[in-house]
C-alpha cells in the first residue's frame, strides 16, 4: 500500500511513520485530504465560470418549480377530467402534449404531477434532514453511548426490509400526499443521519472546534457556531441527490399502487400509468413526458448539487 | 480482530432480533389474518375460529412469538399457511435468484461505472464527461419498471435475442440460466450504474488533484499506470460505501423486477406473503434479509481494510 | 356455502401485488349444486386468419410432445378439501385428476370418473357407479371407499365443509357404488360434482393431508401424472401411461407457469417462451384477434349458465348507500356503454343482469339505464335531508382497475356525489367484505354453470350485522331473492327454475345491490401448433363444454410438427 500511494508526500503519512495509531492516523488523513482538496477546488471555483449548463439546469429546476407552484392559477384544463372522445391523442393544438388512456390532458397532469412530485421529493427529504440530520449533528459531536445507540437505530432502520414496512404502513394509514410523504421521509432519516454524522465526526476534532472548546464555548454554541456551517454544505449536496432518489421512489411505490390516491396525478404515477396495460405501444407519451421531466430534473439537481459539491468540496465518500 | 468479529456477531444478533420482533409485530397487527386469504368465499365466523384454532394464531401475541423463535432456534422456519411450502425451501430457491440478479447487476454496473469514470475524470467537465453525466442521469430517470418492458419489446420480441420471461436453476443449466437473467439483471443495474459512476469520479478528481499523484506525474509515469496503479484504489471508499447500501436496499427489494419477468425470488415472495398475511413466510424472508444486511455491511467493511489496511474501523 | 363462486379471484388468490388479472373461483362446491341449465351453447366463434375454427384440431392427432401454458396466477394446492381452485387450479387439477362429472357441450351434467348417476324420486338420494378398472397414478384403485373417503375429508373441512352440508350421509353398498343421502330435495346435485368437490384424489394423499403441516403430493387418477410443483415457477406433469380413456393424453408432457404480467405474459408467448397462455385481459382479444400464427378463443359467446360479471358492490346496510335512492343515483349516474368502450375494450357485453342474451335464464329487467339528469335529482332529493353524499369507493392493486375506478369517479361526481378512491390490498378488502365495512367496492363473480351456487351471496341467512362475518357482502335482506333461491333449487322441471332465476334477477335489478359494469372475458391465446385445447370430448362421447371461463382439459391436446 504505502508504494502504491507515495504516501512520504502527504502530511499524513509523515504523521503516520511516528503514529502508534493506525486507525487513527487514517481517520486523520482523510480529513487532511479532504481540507487539501477543499484549497485546491475552491481555487479552481473562484476562476472558473459556473457554465450554461449550471443554469439551464437552474432554469429548468426554476421552471418546474414556479410551474408546479402557478399550477391552480395557470390557465390549464383540469388533470383529472376525463374527455372520452380525446382518448390517447397525440401531441395536438388541443393538448400540447396530448392525453392519457381516458382523455386526460398530459400538460395539465404533468404539471399538477410535478407539485406532487416535488413536495415528496423535497419535504420528505426535508424531514430526514431535521431529523435524522439534527440527531446526527448531536451524535457525532457528542459520541459516547448517545452515539452507539442512535448508529444501531440507524442500521436497524436500514436492514429492515423496506417495502413490508410501506406495505404495513399504508395498509394502516392511508394514501394521502402528507402520509406518503411522512413515511418516505422517515425512511431517508437514518440516511441523513449517517452522513451528517459522519460528517460531524470529522469535525469534531478539528483545531477550530477544539479551541472553541478550550475557551469554554457551551455545547449548543459549538455546534451550531462552529459545526453547523460546516457540516451544511455536505447535508444540503447529499440532501439534493435524495430528493432526486425520492422522486423516483415515489413512481416506484405508484407502480404498486402504495402511492398518493388516484386519480391525483404525480410523475411516479404517471410513469406507472403509461407503462401499465400495455400503454407503452398504445400511447408511449404517457410515460416519456414525465420520464423526461424527470430526467432532466434529476440533471438539473444533480448539476447543481454538483457544483455546489465543487464549490465547498465535499467528498462524496461522506455519504 | 477476534474482539472486532465478536462485536460483529453481536451487531449482527441484535439486529436479526430487533428486526425479527419488528416483523412479527408489524404483520400481526396489519388487518386482516391469514384466514382471510385460506378461507376466501369460506370465510364464516365458525371457520375462521376453527382455522385460527388450527394455525395457533388463537394464542396470545407473545406466545406466538416465543413459539417461532423457538422452532427458528432449532433450523426451523415454519411453513406457508396458503401451500404448505417450507419458508426454508421458498429461501432456498428464492436466495440463489436475488443473489444471481444482485451479483450479475453490480458486475455489470461496476463494468461499466469504473472504465468510464476512470477515462472522464481525467478530464472532467469536457464533452465526453459532460455526455457520460447526462446518460447515466438518463439512466436514473429511468426506474425498472420502464426499463423492463422497453428491453422486452427490443430484446426479446423484436431482436429475439432473451426470452421475456423465464427462470432456469444455475445449476440445472448456466447457459440457459445466463441466457434468461441477462434482462432482469440489465433492468436493476441501469439505477447502480449511475450512482457508482458518480461517486467513484468525484473521488477520482479529487485523488487526482493529492500530491502524491503530483509526485507519480513528476516521475514519469504512464497516465494509464497513474490512474490504475495510485489513483483508483484510494478512490474507492464512497464506492464501496454506496454499493453496500445499494446493494442492500436490492436484498429483497427486486419484486417489481422479479414481478414483471415471473421469476420468484424472494422480493417477490416477500411482498406476496406480506399481502396475503402469510406470517411466517414474511418473518422468515425478513429475518434473512436483516442478516444478509449485516453481513453485507461486515464484507464491505472488511474490504474497507482491503483497499487501505490502515483503517480498521472503529 | 359454495366456495365455488366467484368472488374475485384476484382478491382471493391471485399472487402478485399488481396482478394484471386472477382467476375466479371455478363453480366449486356447493350446497344445492343443481344442474341441467342449458345455457347458449357452442364454443367460442372467433376464427383464426386462416379460417379453420381456434382450438379445434384439424387433421390426425399426433402422439408426443409437451406444452407449455403461460396462466395468470399460481395456486394454493392440489387438496380439494384445503385449497381453493380458481380457473387455474382446475387447469392443474383437469391435468392430475378427473372430476365425477362434467358438463357437456349443451349444459347437461355427464359421467366423468363416475359412469352413472342417479336419484330417487325425491331427490334426496343419489347413487353413483363409479367406472371399473380405473387405477390412481400410485397404482391404487377406484372404489367407493376412495370417493367416501374423499366426502369424508371434503367435510370435515373448513374451506369445503359447509359446501356440502346438505349431504347428510355418504354410503357404499358395494365397492363400486356411492349414495349420497342428502338434508332436503336437490334435483341438481349432479352438477356440483363437476366442481371442486368432485375432483377425487387418491387415499395416499388423503392421508399425507391429514398429518399437520405437510404438502400432500397429488395422487389422482388424471392424464398425466404429478412430476414436480415450484410454486409462482412453474407446474409439470408428464403422461399417465395407464390412463383409463385408451389412447389418451395425446402429449407426453404439459407444463403451466404462472407470468402474473399480461404483457409479459404476451411478450412469452410472443417469443416461443410458452405454446399458449391464459388472460383476462380484454386487451389481448384486440392484440391478437385476427393475428396469423395463433389461435384465440374467448368467453364472448359460449358461457353455460352464468357468465363471470364484473360490477360494484354497494353495502346496504350503511349510509349512504343504505337508501334505495342513492344507489338508484349510482346506478342511473353509470354510462356503462362508454365504461365498456373504454375498460373493455368494447369486447366485453353489457349486462343488465347476472344472465346474457342467449341465456335461457335471460329476460329484460328493470335495472336503471344510463340517466345523468335523473341521478342529479335523486342525489339533490338526498342533499336536501342529508348534505351531499360522500361515497368512499375501494379496490385492489391493479392497472385495470385503476382505470375503472377513475372512470366510476368521474361519473359520480358529474351527478353529484363526492367520491373518493382507496387501493387496498387483497386481504383487507376480503376483510373488509365479508365484515360489511366497505361502502363501494369493485369486484367480480357469478360464474357458474349452475345459478343455485351463488346462494350464498344472496341469502339472507347469511347477513350479519356490519362488523360481524357474514357472506351476504351486500347486506342485501331480501325475503323475495331467498324465496326465489330456494324454489329454483327444488325445482324439477325446467319452467319453474327459469322463473325463479329470473325472479332472483329482477329483484336484483331493483334492490340494486350490484351496479353491473359488464361480462368477464377470459381468453386464450395458442400458437397454431397447439391442436385440439377448444374441443373436449367427454368419455360417453359427447362433447364437453370446452372453454369453461378459461378452464380446460389437457387431455385432447396434441402439438402438430
Amino acid at each position: 500500500m504505502p508504494d502504491d500511494r507515495e504516501l512520504g508526500n502527504t502530511r499524513a503519512s509523515t504523521q503516520l511513520l511516528t503514529d502508534r495509531i493506525p486507525g487513527q492516523a487514517a481517520v486523520d488523513e482523510m480529513v487532511v485530504s479532504r481540507q487539501s482538496g477543499m484549497l485546491s477546488s475552491d481555487d479552481i471555483l473562484v476562476t472558473k465560470p459556473l457554465g450554461a449548463l449550471f443554469w439551464f439546469a437552474i432554469g429548468w429546476l426554476g421552471l418546474v418549480v414556479v410551474l408546479a407552484v402557478l399550477a391552480q392559477v395557470l390557465p390549464l384544463p383540469n388533470p383529472n377530467f376525463q374527455n372520452y372522445s380525446a382518448i390517447n391523442s397525440p401531441p395536438n393544438i388541443h393538448h400540447l402534449l396530448g392525453t392519457d388512456d381516458l382523455g386526460r390532458d398530459l400538460l395539465s397532469r404533468l404539471i399538477f404531477g410535478a407539485r406532487v412530485s416535488l413536495i415528496v421529493g423535497f419535504a420528505s427529504v426535508g424531514i430526514g434532514m431535521a431529523i435524522g440530520g439534527t440527531l446526527g449533528l448531536v451524535s457525532g459531536f457528542k459520541g459516547g453511548s448517545l452515539d452507539s445507540m442512535l448508529n444501531a437505530g440507524s442500521f436497524v432502520i436500514l436492514a429492515f426490509p423496506a417495502i413490508v414496512a410501506v406495505i404495513a404502513i399504508v395498509a394502516f394509514w392511508g394514501q394521502s400526499l402528507l402520509k406518503i410523504t411522512i413515511i418516505i421521509g422517515v425512511g431517508t432519516i437514518p440516511l441523513m443521519f449517517r452522513v451528517v454524522r459522519a460528517s460531524s465526526l470529522s469535525f469534531a476534532n478539528r483545531d477550530f472546534v477544539i479551541a472553541a472548546r478550550t475557551m469554554g464555548a457551551i455545547t449548543p454554541r459549538i455546534l451550531f457556531r462552529e459545526i453547523l456551517p460546516n457540516v451544511v454544505p455536505v447535508a444540503v449536496t447529499f440532501g439534493l441527490i435524495t430528493v432526486a432518489g425520492v422522486i423516483v421512489l415515489e413512481g416506484s411505490l405508484a407502480f404498486l399502487g402504495l402511492s398518493v390516491a388516484l386519480p391525483t396525478p404525480s410523475w411516479g404515477n404517471l410513469i406507472a400509468e403509461g407503462t401499465a396495460n400495455g400503454n407503452l405501444s398504445i400511447n408511449p407519451y404517457i410515460m416519456l413526458w414525465p420520464a423526461f421531466s424527470m430526467f432532466l430534473l434529476l440533471l438539473s439537481i444533480n448539476l447543481i448539487g454538483d457544483r455546489m459539491r465543487l464549490r465547498f468540496d465535499i467528498r462524496e465518500g461522506l455519504l | 480482530m477476534t474482539k472486532y468479529l465478536i462485536r460483529r456477531f453481536i451487531q449482527l444478533v441484535v439486529v436479526a432480533f430487533i428486526i425479527s420482533v419488528l416483523v412479527f409485530l408489524l404483520v400481526h397487527l396489519l388487518p386482516g389474518d391469514p384466514s382471510v386469504t385460506i378461507l376466501g368465499p369460506n370465510d364464516t365466523a365458525q371457520n375462521r375460529t376453527i382455522l385460527l384454532h388450527q394455525l395457533g394464531l388463537n394464542k396470545p401475541l407473545w406466545n406466538q412469538y416465543t413459539i417461532w423463535l423457538t422452532a427458528v432456534f432449532h433450523g426451523n422456519l415454519g411453513q406457508s399457511y396458503l401451500n404448505h411450502e417450507s419458508v426454508t425451501h421458498i429461501l432456498a430457491t428464492g436466495a440463489p435468484i436475488d443473489i444471481e440478479l444482485i451479483v450479475l447487476s453490480q458486475i455489470v454496473a461496476f463494468a461499466v461505472a469504473i472504465p468510464l469514470a476512470l477515462v472522464t475524470s481525467r478530464r472532467p467537465n469536457r464533452p465526453l464527461d459532460n455526455v457520460a453525466s447526462t446518460g447515466t442521469f438518463g439512466l436514473l430517470a429511468m426506474p425498472p419498471f420502464v426499463i423492463a418492458p422497453i428491453m422486452v419489446a427490443v430484446f426479446a420480441v423484436g431482436l429475439h435475442w432473451f426470452p421475456a420471461t423465464g427462470y432456469v436453476p444455475f445449476t440445472k443449466d448456466p447457459a440457459a440460466n445466463l441466457h434468461d437473467m441477462v434482462l432482469p439483471a440489465l433492468a436493476i443495474t441501469a439505477g447502480s450504474i449511475a450512482v457508482y459512476y458518480r461517486l467513484l469520479r468525484s473521488d477520482l478528481i479529487s485523488t487526482l488533484q493529492e500530491d502524491f499523484i503530483t509526485m507519480a506525474r513528476s516521475k514519469g509515469l504512464s497516465n494509464r499506470r497513474i490512474m490504475l496503479r495510485h489513483a483508483f484504489r484510494p478512490s474507492t471508499f464512497s464506492l464501496l460505501a454506496a454499493a453496500g447500501v445499494n446493494i442492500g436496499a436490492l436484498l429483497a427489494g427486486t419484486f417489481i423486477v422479479e414481478w414483471l419477468f415471473a421469476i420468484s425470488g424472494l422480493g417477490y415472495s416477500l411482498v406476496v406473503s406480506v399481502q396475503q398475511r402469510d406470517y411466517l413466510v414474511v418473518q422468515g424472508i425478513s429475518l434473512v434479509v436483516a442478516i444478509a444486511y449485516v453481513f453485507l455491511q461486515f464484507v464491505v467493511d472488511f474490504l474497507f481494510t482491503v483497499v487501505d489496511p490502515r483503517v480498521i474501523r472503529e | 356455502m359454495a366456495s365455488g363462486n366467484e368472488i374475485s379471484r384476484r382478491t382471493f388468490l391471485s399472487r402478485g401485488a399488481v396482478t394484471g388479472g386472477a382467476v375466479v373461483l371455478g363453480a366449486a362446491a356447493s350446497t344445492a349444486l343443481a344442474g341441467c341449465s342449458t345455457g347458449n351453447s357452442g364454443s367460442s366463434s372467433s376464427t383464426t386468419a386462416s379460417g379453420s375454427k381456434p382450438g379445434v384440431g384439424t387433421g390426425t392427432p399426433v402422439r408426443g410432445g409437451s406444452l407449455t401454458v403461460g396462466t395468470v396466477a399460481e395456486i394454493d394446492g392440489f387438496y380439494p378439501p384445503m385449497n381453493h381452485w380458481d380457473t387455474n387450479g382446475y387447469l392443474y387439477a383437469n391435468a392430475v385428476y378427473d372430476p365425477l362429472m362434467a358438463v357437456g357441450a349443451d349444459g347437461t351434467i355427464k359421467p366423468y370418473l363416475a359412469q352413472s348417476i342417479s336419484s330417487n324420486s325425491t331427490y334426496d338420494a343419489w347413487t353413483m357407479t363409479l367406472r371399473p378398472g380405473v387405477k390412481f397414478s400410485d397404482g391404487s384403485a377406484l372404489t367407493s371407499a376412495v370417493v367416501k373417503a374423499n366426502f369424508d375429508a371434503l367435510r370435515g373441512s373448513p374451506l369445503t365443509g359447509t359446501a356440502l352440508k346438505q349431504v347428510a350421509s355418504v354410503t357404499t353398498p358395494d365397492a363400486m357404488t356411492v349414495v349420497f343421502t342428502l338434508t332436503g330435495p336437490n334435483p341438481t346435485f349432479p352438477a356440483g360434482l363437476t366442481s371442486q368437490v368432485g375432483y377425487v384424489v387418491g387415499e395416499a394423499m388423503i392421508q399425507q393431508a391429514s398429518i399437520p403441516g405437510t404438502t400432500p403430493k397429488p395422487v389422482g387418477t388424471g392424464p398425466f401424472i404429478f412430476a414436480e410443483w415450484q410454486p409462482n415457477d412453474h407446474f409439470t406433469a408428464t403422461r399417465n401411461p395407464h390412463y383409463w380413456r385408451s389412447g389418451l393424453p395425446y402429449l407426453d408432457q404439459i407444463t403451466f407457469k404462472p407470468i402474473p404480467d399480461t404483457v409479459q405474459r404476451e411478450a412469452t408467448l410472443k417469443t416461443g417462451g410458452v405454446d399458449m397462455i391464459e388472460s383476462t385481459d380484454p386487451g389481448t382479444i384486440n392484440r391478437f384477434s385476427g393475428q396469423s400464427g395463433y389461435q384465440l378463443v374467448d368467453s364472448r359467446t359460449g358461457v353455460i349458465g352464468e357468465p363471470t360479471t364484473g360490477f360494484i358492490m354497494l353495502n346496504t346496510a350503511v349510509a349512504p348507500t343504505n337508501d334505495l335512492r342513492i344507489r338508484q343515483a349510482l346506478a342511473k349516474g353509470l354510462d356503462t356503454a362508454q365504461i365498456q368502450k373504454i375498460f373493455g375494450g368494447g369486447f366485453a357485453k353489457p349486462v343488465n343482469g347476472l344472465f346474457l342474451p342467449g341465456s335461457p335464464y335471460y329476460s329484460k329487467t328493470d335495472y336503471p339505464t344510463y340517466d345523468p339528469a335523473e341521478a342529479k335529482a335523486l342525489v339533490n332529493e338526498y342533499k336536501a335531508q342529508h348534505g351531499t353524499p360522500t361515497l368512499q369507493l375501494i379496490t385492489i392493486t391493479d392497472p385495470r382497475l385503476a382505470q375503472l375506478v377513475q372512470i366510476v369517479q368521474q361519473m359520480w361526481n358529474q351527478v353529484g356525489f363526492d367520491i373518493s378512491v382507496k387501493t387496498v390490498q387483497q386481504a383487507s378488502i376480503i376483510t373488509e367484505f365479508v365484515t360489511g365495512s366497505f361502502q363501494a367496492a369493485t369486484s367480480y363473480q357469478f360464474g357458474t354453470v349452475n345459478p343455485d351456487l351463488n346462494y350464498v351471496w344472496w341469502s339472507t341467512t347469511t347477513i350479519s350485522p356490519v362488523g360481524g362475518i357474514g357472506l351476504n357482502f351486500t347486506r342485501l335482506d331480501d325475503p323475495q331473492i331467498e324465496t326465489a333461491m330456494l324454489a329454483g333449487r327444488a325445482a324439477t322441471d325446467q319452467q319453474t327454475r327459469v322463473a325463479s332465476y329470473q325472479k332472483v334477477n329482477q329483484r336484483l335489478s331493483q334492490d340494486l345491490p350490484y351496479l353491473w359494469i359488464e361480462q368477464y372475458l377470459f381468453s386464450e391465446v395458442a400458437q397454431n401448433r397447439v391442436q385440439n385445447f377448444n374441443n373436449v370430448t367427454l368419455p360417453d362421447g359427447s362433447p364437453g363444454y370446452s372453454f369453461n371461463e378459461g378452464q380446460f382439459f389437457p387431455t385432447q391436446i396434441w402439438m402438430a410438427g
